[in-house]
């Protein structure tokens, strides 16, 4: 998050336009974003091996340690399109996130059941895809590298990847062992906009997948810590899993307000 | 996303809850080191980074020698909270880590909390400060006060002992042009009534008649259960629905957590009273929550997408509260009673539900105690509860300092609530009714 003042602010603006031009002219010498992302699938297990894969359950733990919250997730995703997540927040309930292929939704004890419209929508079924990464060029039309910058001292590769529908994402893979290391997106919601600074670390292997067991997260100036427990690839899911709740259902064929 | 806590108790309920022993090198040393995370924190969360002009360092510099002579807990907690102080915000505070132990004691049922706590009981009586007397506004069935025979409308005229009177009007004075005023006044009575359950609290009341009456009465564990969140060290939590005539639903609830139990509630208020006349939601005496869930009560009530009930400001970031409507909402005339006890996320709830103009709001001006918070842990041990954003209402004000003003203002009094009235429901019925005809 940024946390400046405007004056502060002012002299990181102008930090930046001098940053952009040392990148631009960088960036000669600097290898395609399209060979970085590549790479990364090679490093964390290759095409073919994505390739075997075609539904998968992770479980995990969550913890906004400054908040002394913590909770449980469950996630699941299958070809081509489906995902579930189910996080249970010690205190809150069950908190629930899908995408079909067609519908995006959520619905929490919280704020109760919604369908997502909009670029929130489209955020959604570009995060529900199946191995997203492993055919990153049926997603993203373009990957451009940026810069070289340090993750937690480590060189990286800042790439810049736009998808289809014109997000955009900043990435930093490790030089060495092109690793992702480093992510930056904003998320819209109907709340607003919002910030995810993501570092991913603990690369160790699932089957034969290299995955990052630890996602630290920093969002509105808050810090989530998700530590992957289990990661299970063609698994036996559950029938119905990826079916929508019948409240989901319900708003969906309520008459637009 | 985080969940924020609008709730404004803690700071006021457990204050008193302090330690007086002298302490070790090491817990000294403790102190400071909570002293820094306290001032770190605000400095680095607040959503204003100026603060308003307050010089944030000079208050450190000058707290921090006073910090390191501080001989006990008891004076470590005062000087935090003599820093937070210099805010003028509410839901800045630190409360003691003694609580949390006292939750994790087991209770007479097996459940968590309140065992051995010295604040969990209560003898089951809730009241307001009225034309500056200190007045019982019900009584909980079953508890110890309702079976001494103790009513609605009776006056407190001592506790243990100690005359009410002087003790509220010094309040009164200090708090004389606060939002805070009745928050502070009822809660002044209301803690010491509180203390271990299985010991009594010696009350010296005047009867409907005004006769005198003396009770030593036991306290019990308070209605409903624990409901915490995180560090939130939580507190007893308890939600119901009933029909106050046949076609008008009244729901209730002490506070804004457990959102399971709170949205069953709620969703089944509405399913069994889809055809009624009008709902009432009574959020008088509702310190506030999860503050999110004000737009999940809300969403029962709203048909139309896109609706907000305000803005959060965080410090780089701006949150919408936007209500998401559910499937089947209520859409018929909706009250919402409030009182200068309603604070926090019940003042997000009303004021909201009132710039929207989907609910007509009863009762008295809400306490403006409504920012956005969390609780952490210091290292001495301690609770910290610090706002971390501001919060403005659909209708463009800030809740902090001016609170929700009704649509239409209605007082208890002492004699209607002796002849088992309550002027502010009976408002919101009377309205209700109107819409009908």
């Amino acid at each position: 998050m940024k946390y400046l003042s405007v004056r502060r602010s002012t002299w990181i603006g102008m930090t930046a336009l001098f940053a952009a031009a040392g990148a631009l002219a960088a960036a000669d010498n600097l290898p395609k974003g399209e060979t970085i992302l590549d790479k990364y699938i090679e490093a964390t297990g290759g095409k073919a091996a994505y390739a075997k894969l075609h539904n998968e359950i992770s479980t995990g733990t969550m913890e906004f340690a400054a908040m002394g919250l913590k909770g449980k997730l469950v996630a699941y995703s299958a070809e081509p399109d489906k995902r579930v997540a189910e996080f249970t927040l010690q205190g809150i309930g069950k908190i629930l996130d899908g995408v079909n292929g067609e519908v995006a939704w959520a619905s929490s004890a919280i704020q109760g059941p919604r369908v997502k419209e909009g670029d929130e929508k489209a955020e959604a079924l570009l995060e529900g895809q199946f191995n997203a990464e492993a055919h990153w060029r049926d997603i993203f039309k373009s990957a451009e590298t940026v810069a070289v910058e340090a993750v937690d001292g480590k060189d990286c590769y800042k790439v810049v990847v736009t998808s289809k529908a014109g997000k955009k994402m900043t990435r930093w893979y490790d030089k060495q062992s092109n690793l992702l290391l480093k992510n930056i997106m904003v998320s819209k919601s109907p709340m607003g906009e919002l910030e995810a600074v993501s570092t991913f670390s603990d690369y160790r292997k699932e089957g034969d997948i290299l995955v990052p067991h630890k996602v630290v997260a920093q969002v509105a100036g808050r810090e989530l810590t998700m530590t992957v427990e289990k990661v299970e690839y063609n698994a036996e899911i559950p029938t119905g899993k990826f079916d929508l709740p019948d409240d989901i259902k319900a708003l969906l064929k309520k008459p637009a307000q | 996303m985080p969940r924020r806590l609008g709730l404004f108790v803690l700071t006021t309920v457990f204050a008193g809850l302090a330690a007086g022993q002298s302490l070790t090198p090491s817990e000294r040393q403790s102190n400071i080191e909570s002293f820094e995370t306290v001032w770190k924190t605000v400095l680095d969360n607040h959503w204003d980074p100026q603060m308003g002009g307050l010089d944030w360092q000079a208050v450190h510099d000058e707290l921090r020698p006073n910090i390191e002579a501080a001989t006990t807990m008891s004076q470590a907690r005062q000087i935090m909270t003599s820093m937070l102080d210099r805010l003028h915000q509410t839901h800045f505070g630190v409360f003691p880590g003694d609580l949390y132990k006292e939750l994790d004691t087991p209770d007479s049922s097996g459940g968590k909390g309140s065992g051995g706590g010295s604040r969990s009981g209560n003898p089951g009586i809730d009241l307001r400060v009225l034309e500056g007397h200190a007045v019982v506004t019900s009584v909980e069935p079953g508890s110890p006060a309702a079976s001494r025979g103790v009513k609605a409308g009776w006056e407190i005229v001592r506790v243990n002992a100690r005359e009410m009177a002087p003790v509220l009007a010094g309040i009164r004075e200090q708090f004389s042009t606060s939002t805070l005023l009745d928050i502070r006044l009822t809660r002044s009575v209301l803690s010491r009534l509180q203390g271990k359950s299985g010991s009594t609290v010696q009350l010296d009341f005047l009867d409907g008649r005004d006769q005198a009456v003396s009770l030593n009465l036991e306290r019990t564990q308070p209605r409903g259960r624990i409901a915490s969140l995180g560090n939130f060290p939580g507190d007893y939590f308890w939600a119901e629905w009933r029909k106050v005539r046949p076609d008008v639903a009244y729901v209730r609830f002490n506070q804004f957590m457990d959102p399971e139990t709170l949205t069953k509630t709620v969703e089944e208020s509405v399913k069994g009273c889809r055809d009624c006349s009008g709902f009432v939601i009574d959020v008088r005496g509702n310190p506030g929550g999860i503050g999110g869930l004000a737009m999940g009560v809300a969403g029962w009530f709203i048909d139309q997408s896109g609706l907000q009930l305000g803005t959060e400001y965080l410090r780089g970031t701006t949150l919408k509260f936007v209500v998401f409507p559910r499937p089947q909402p209520f859409r018929g005339p909706l009250a919402v009673l409030v009182d200068g006890c309603s604070a926090s996320t019940a003042e997000i709830f009303a004021g909201g539900l009132k710039d929207v103009r989907r609910a007509r709001v009863f009762g008295t001006r809400t306490a403006g105690a409504a920012l956005p918070s969390i609780v952490t842990r210091l290292p001495n041990g301690d609770g910290f509860q610090y706002a971390i954003a501001n919060y403005v209402s659909q209708g463009g004000k800030p809740l902090e300092g001016i609170g929700v003003i009704p649509d239409e203002e209605v007082r208890l009094t002492r004699h209607q609530l002796l002849e088992g009235q309550d002027s502010v429901l009976e408002a919101a019925l009377d309205w209700i009714q109107k819409q009908n005809k």
